[in-house]
């Protein structure tokens, strides 16, 4: 029982951790999906979210307001529309002028964009690591006859609810809408949907858009899970998110999902069992392992090469 | 560049710089390096804040020899490479006194180029044996020693009697090296050390890492490395109740800590150089801080102060502004520093110098426990 009670509470972290990866993740794949590129810039997105719900939470606290889900639903908000503007400017600036040329100089565009944004928020920012308040405290315990009890906090809840409802309105999004459609029609073949009508270049520019408000959720869900922030906070969430996006197949929805909550759930298990030293050791070699078995990740479709 | 036209140069620069400008006394060039930027910029913040200090005393004394001190300072980020490129550029700015690096990971391949170089440098900081440990000629350091800090931690966890200890790390040079000195030190006094285990530097998550702290039942939980990990781990632990005492070394002793742990920072136990900032003899410079209202009770503001002293005080005692020459006089003098008498052994380290417990509060005060 104490085993088990064990076994669950660190797959309960795998999970939380996963889910927020799989929201980072999404942003990869469709941005692949739809012109071929990785938008190194993400995980730099992804942080720039963080600081601004924190700079909005901040804010909020100062002016005194104190009713929690206002605060949250506010914050998210101007996380939202920061980062997305930002995901939206960053195409313009950095991917639209080179799209079409060579492979390489899109890629050095998106590294460029990342290096400066992550010196922007060290200038403007500070380097320091910054605290996040601690707005949803406690949870559920569980405990057995043993010493060890298993807790379930709130604020884990919160973020699997919002991945949850995040990745159903996306899904919905994709399936049911017109620009949804369209979105599926561009990365099928980007030529044959700009001649049928389909406005190519408002479509890349939503598809850099709904990336971008997903890693805001994410930021502030992590933030706030977390306890602080830094400048270099989204490097690494990104290279774990772009890790989840491969795994899963790049260009697949589904797959992000399911990579970031494998990639999740290893770590966890890995730091659990064996070491938290060997945690990357272990993500990592299980990319190369599906890589080398399954070149197009779990769920990725093999691509048949246009002649 | 060969050493004669090396000269030659020198002496034609020289020259032109004397006709050009008439007034020129050639300077004595400090250079500090340590981290301005980066996670742990605010330790840069002390030793920086702390060498300008006394670069700007000593000039206002007269300078040395009659001439002025000039600061010169770099950027390593706390990042072995970046301070591999400070220190060659150090060589090619012809700077040959450091006051630095901070991170002994960074001091450590800097020190390699400085000792090739003939520059000396004094570490305000760096704490890992190692950084002395290789018969360096040039290498010195105005603090102690891990295997000094780590028993001391060691035998306050061991007098509290403690049941099950776990030590956690960062796997750099500073945190791995403290934490193995301090289970050696429980392990000679007979106590079970129940997980040792490293974490990645710039790492956030450690959900899983206090789950397994939980369930080894510890009671205590040592902490080699820098604060932005710990502060998360004191955080994350709270929140899921883990009930243990945890204790770490001065790299997670400033006030970040308290922006990042909030009140889950109450009650960690520090060790610490003693507060310089407190003795009686230190008034003065404590209110020439004040006056530029800057904080001189930081861990290293006072050493990286008495570093500058030590280098100014050698050239005077070796009449001589020959790195070796100023070595030599370090090695064979008596100082008298805000940091207390100076004298160094063969290595280059103190001969002695003592750290103390403190408990660490919210506010970001401190006390001391022993």
């Amino acid at each position: 029982m104490q085993d088990l009670l064990y076994f669950s509470q660190q797959l309960i972290n795998g999970l939380t951790i996963g889910s927020a990866y799989a929201l980072i993740a999404i942003g990869y794949t469709m941005v692949y999906g739809i012109i071929g590129m990785i938008n190194f810039a993400h995980g730099e997105i992804y942080m720039i979210g963080a600081y601004t719900a924190l700079i909005a939470i901040t804010g909020l606290t100062a002016l005194g307001l104190a009713w929690l889900p206002l605060i949250l639903i506010v914050a998210l908000l101007c996380a939202i529309i920061v980062s997305s503007s930002m995901g939206w400017a960053v195409e313009r600036v950095a991917y639209r002028p080179v799209r079409g040329r060579h492979r390489l100089i899109p890629l050095i565009s998106a590294i460029g964009m990342s290096i400066f944004l992550q010196n922007y928020v060290h200038l403007a920012q500070g380097s320091r690591n910054v605290g996040f308040p601690a707005l949803i405290e406690g949870g559920f315990n569980f405990s057995a006859d043993g010493a060890f009890e298993m807790s379930l906090s709130y604020m884990q809840i919160t973020i699997f609810v919002t991945t949850l409802i995040c990745m159903t309105a996306l899904s919905l999004f994709i399936s049911r809408s017109r620009t949804g459609r369209a979105c599926r029609a561009v990365s099928q073949d980007l030529g044959m949907a700009s001649l049928l009508g389909i406005d190519t270049n408002r479509i890349i520019s939503a598809t850099f858009v709904i990336g971008a408000a997903l890693a805001a959720v994410a930021g502030l869900l992590l933030g706030m899970y977390y306890g602080s922030v830094d400048p270099l906070f989204g490097f690494i969430a990104g290279l774990k998110a772009f890790t989840a996006a491969v795994l899963g197949g790049i260009g697949s929805i589904p797959g992000a999902m399911l990579g970031g909550l494998i990639l999740g759930v290893s770590e966890s298990m890995t730091s659990g069992y064996l070491s938290g030293e060997y945690k990357d050791v272990v993500s990592f070699g299980l990319l190369i392992l599906i890589l080398l078995f399954k070149p197009t990740g779990l769920l990725g479709k093999p691509e048949v090469e246009k002649i | 560049m060969t050493t004669p036209l090396k000269k030659l140069v020198t002496a034609v620069s020289t020259t032109v710089a004397l006709m050009g400008a008439g007034y020129a006394t050639a300077d004595i060039q400090i250079g500090i390096a340590g981290p301005m930027t980066g996670p742990v910029a605010q330790y840069g913040d002390m030793q920086f804040s702390g060498a300008r200090m006394a670069i700007e005393r000593i000039n206002a004394n007269g300078g040395v020899m009659g001439e002025k001190l000039v600061a010169v300072e770099y950027d390593d980020v706390c990042d072995p490479k970046q301070a591999v490129t400070v220190a060659n550029r150090l060589v090619n700015d012809g700077v040959k006194f450091v006051i630095g690096h901070l991170c002994s990971s960074s001091t450590q391949p800097a020190s390699d180029i400085y000792e090739d170089e003939g520059i000396l440098m004094i570490t305000p900081a760096s704490t890992s044996p190692e950084v002395t440990e290789r018969g360096y000629e040039l290498v010195f350091r105005t603090i102690g020693l891990d295997s000094m800090q780590g028993p001391v931690a060691g035998n306050y966890i061991a007098s509290q009697n403690p049941e099950r200890v776990a030590i956690i790390h960062d796997k750099q040079q500073y945190g791995e090296g403290i934490a193995t000195a301090v289970r050696d030190t429980l392990k000679d006094k007979g106590i079970e050390i129940a997980m040792f285990e490293g974490v990645t530097a710039g790492d956030k998550d450690f959900s899983s890492l206090v789950t397994k702290l939980k369930q080894a039942n510890v009671d205590y939980v040592y902490f080699g490395g820098y604060h932005p990990e710990l502060g998360l781990i004191l955080r994350q632990a709270r929140q899921a109740d883990l009930d243990a005492k945890f204790m770490g070394p001065e790299g997670v002793g400033n006030k970040d800590i308290n922006t990042i742990a909030g009140e889950a920072a109450e009650g960690l136990l520090v060790t610490l150089p003693p507060s310089f900032d407190e003795k009686a003899e230190n008034q003065d410079l404590v209110k020439a801080f004040e006056a530029k209202s800057e904080d001189p009770s930081g861990p290293f503001v006072l050493t990286s102060y008495a570093a500058v002293q030590l280098v100014a005080e050698g050239i005077e005692a070796a009449e001589s502004k020959d790195p070796f020459d100023v070595a030599a006089a370090l090695r064979s003098g008596t100082f008298e520093t805000p940091i207390g008498t100076v004298e160094y052994d063969k290595a280059g380290d103190m001969k002695s110098f003592e750290f103390v417990v403190y408990e660490w509060h919210s506010d970001g005060s401190k006390t001391p426990v022993n």
